[in-house]
């Protein structure tokens, strides 16, 4: 019986769920080059994925450009995904194992629910990403899966969005205004918290003005980063949560905001 | 002690009654096509539930034993969960749920003579584009199944199903409210037949049932932004259809 637990229902079943875990070992290396790459090559990932509450929940949005090395790999690449109905996941890192550490949890969170008649609570679900990250982890330290994910809910509860960030071990953490991740993130921290302390909070903002902010922020990443694709290539792509649930924004809503900030 | 090919067939005969007497009182459960979904409907006269989600777009529903449709239910939303994963979400059809993995192990269960018999009679329903798509799976204790088209029906005697059958078979196509409607027609015309009473008006049946019974009814959505397709249908959208 697997209660509920999609991992243990795989094992049953004999699926291999983390292919990305799966050692790479070549013999014929010598010590020197199996060694585990530094921080910065593993943590660093080519993108910039975003995520700001907005008065009526969450915004999450992201460039589309993949990248591998020097070269693009696609401008149409989709890094803010739904893991269910009322949750999103922005992920930055090696495409290939977020996409199955996605696919994993999509699965499981409605398996759960199918299974156990009752829907996953927030917390179970959050401490799913963590146990998908923890199981990922050889694969990161070799430098092949690494991955960070953004986590964006509606807290039924308390009625309002939130956002949560991870480490590559799995540790959580929530974020009160915003979050970003990926190689542009990290170069544009800084203008995250001068839009607070000038202009308010994101959680006050409209839908309408936090696009206009994080689409900015995009665009100042795409600037300073050679890996995140910003809005002037291809249109970025831009879903939230709220108490509907999650959805895309339109993209007439973006291509007009789009038009006007390159005009500025 | 000896067991010959006669103890046999007279073993699964015993079982096959032991079943049967135990549906017979078992309140029918409708399956019925239309332009919003697939529908199904039935008649809760215990508490527990008799409709259930299985995957994106299987939906499950049944009479008999609570712990037996159970088991019916775990086997198929583990397998659909499994094989959703391994390949993906479109290879999870209802023939490999119900003609794979359920029906040759209810067969085996049924003819071992030394094991309880499931004390089921289901009904798999899958949602398609069109609703000339949606499928229906008629599936028997003894893990025989059968097709349907456009609606589908478990109940407890064969008369009983005949009888809803003929209800359902007139109902054309057309929108949710009209198919509920037809639904709990079928239904209470299928618990008319079960119970042998002599009342003509399929409403008054309904309306005697619902005094210690409540309905429930459920929708896999054709049209949806939502990644679930399957919900129950609210109170006040079953309300207006119901007898006063």
């Amino acid at each position: 019986m697997s209660h509920g637990d999609f991992a243990k229902l795989l094992e049953a079943y004999g699926v291999p769920d983390f292919v990305w875990t799966v050692r790479l070992r070549r013999p014929e290396a010598s010590e020197d080059e199996t060694h585990a790459p530094r921080g910065s090559e593993v943590w660093v990932h080519g993108t910039t994925v975003i995520a700001v509450k907005f008065d009526k929940g969450v915004l999450n949005v992201a460039d589309r450009r993949a990248t591998s090395g020097n070269a693009i790999f696609s401008e149409e690449a989709e890094k803010i995904l739904k893991l269910d109905d009322e949750t999103l996941i922005a992920i930055a890192g090696s495409y290939a194992a977020a996409f199955e550490a996605v696919r994993f949890l999509q699965h499981s969170f409605k398996y759960y629910a199918r299974s156990q008649l009752q829907e996953m609570s927030l917390e179970g679900k959050l401490s799913e990403v963590s146990r998908v990250l923890s199981r990922s982890l050889p694969g990161a330290l070799q430098g092949i899966g690494g991955f960070l994910p953004i986590v964006s809910a509606f807290d039924k509860e308390k009625n309002e969005g939130r956002i949560f960030f991870y480490d590559v071990m799995g540790a959580r953490f929530e974020s009160r205004e915003f979050g970003a991740a990926g190689s542009g993130a990290e170069r544009i921290r800084g203008a995250f918290e001068y839009i607070v302390r000038t202009k308010g909070p994101f959680h006050k903002m409209t839908l309408e003005e936090a696009l206009h902010e994080t689409l900015l922020l995009l665009e100042i990443a795409a600037s300073l980063d050679t890996a995140t694709g910003g809005i002037r290539q291809s249109l970025p792509l831009a879903k939230t949560v709220t108490a509907e649930g999650v959805s895309d924004v339109p993209e007439e809503t973006l291509r007009s905001i789009q038009k006007t900030l390159l005009k500025e | 002690m000896a067991f010959t090919p006669y103890d046999w067939q007279q073993t699964l005969r015993q079982k096959a009654d032991y079943v049967e007497d135990r549906l017979r009182e078992g309140s029918p459960v409708v399956g019925l096509s239309c332009h919003e979904g697939v529908l199904l409907v039935t008649v809760r006269l215990a508490q527990q539930q008799k409709i259930f989600e299985i995957y994106d777009r299987l939906a499950f529903a049944g009479l008999g034993n609570q712990s037996d449709l159970e088991t019916i239910r775990q086997i198929a939303v583990d397998f659909a969960h499994a094989e959703g994963f391994a390949r993906s979400p479109q290879d999870v059809s209802i023939q490999r749920v119900v003609g794979v993995a359920l029906s040759p192990a209810m067969k085996r269960s049924f003819s071992d003579p030394l094991r309880l018999p499931l004390v089921v009679r289901g009904l798999f329903a899958q949602l398609g584009d069109t609703p000339e798509g949606d499928l229906f799976y008629m599936l028997n204790y003894d893990g025989e199944f059968s097709l349907g088209h456009r609606f589908g029906v478990a109940a407890g005697t064969e008369s009983a199903r005949e009888a809803m059958e003929r209800v359902l078979s007139q109902f054309k196509i057309s929108k949710r409210d009209a198919a509920l409607e037809k639904a709990l027609e079928a239904w209470a015309v299928g618990r008319r037949e079960a119970s042998g009473t002599s009342e003509s008006d399929w409403r008054a049946v309904l309306a005697a049932a619902l005094k210690m019974g409540t309905v429930e009814a459920a929708l896999l959505e054709r049209v949806s932004q939502r990644e679930r397709r399957f919900r129950f249908l609210r109170e006040d959208e079953l309300r207006p259809l119901l007898p006063r």
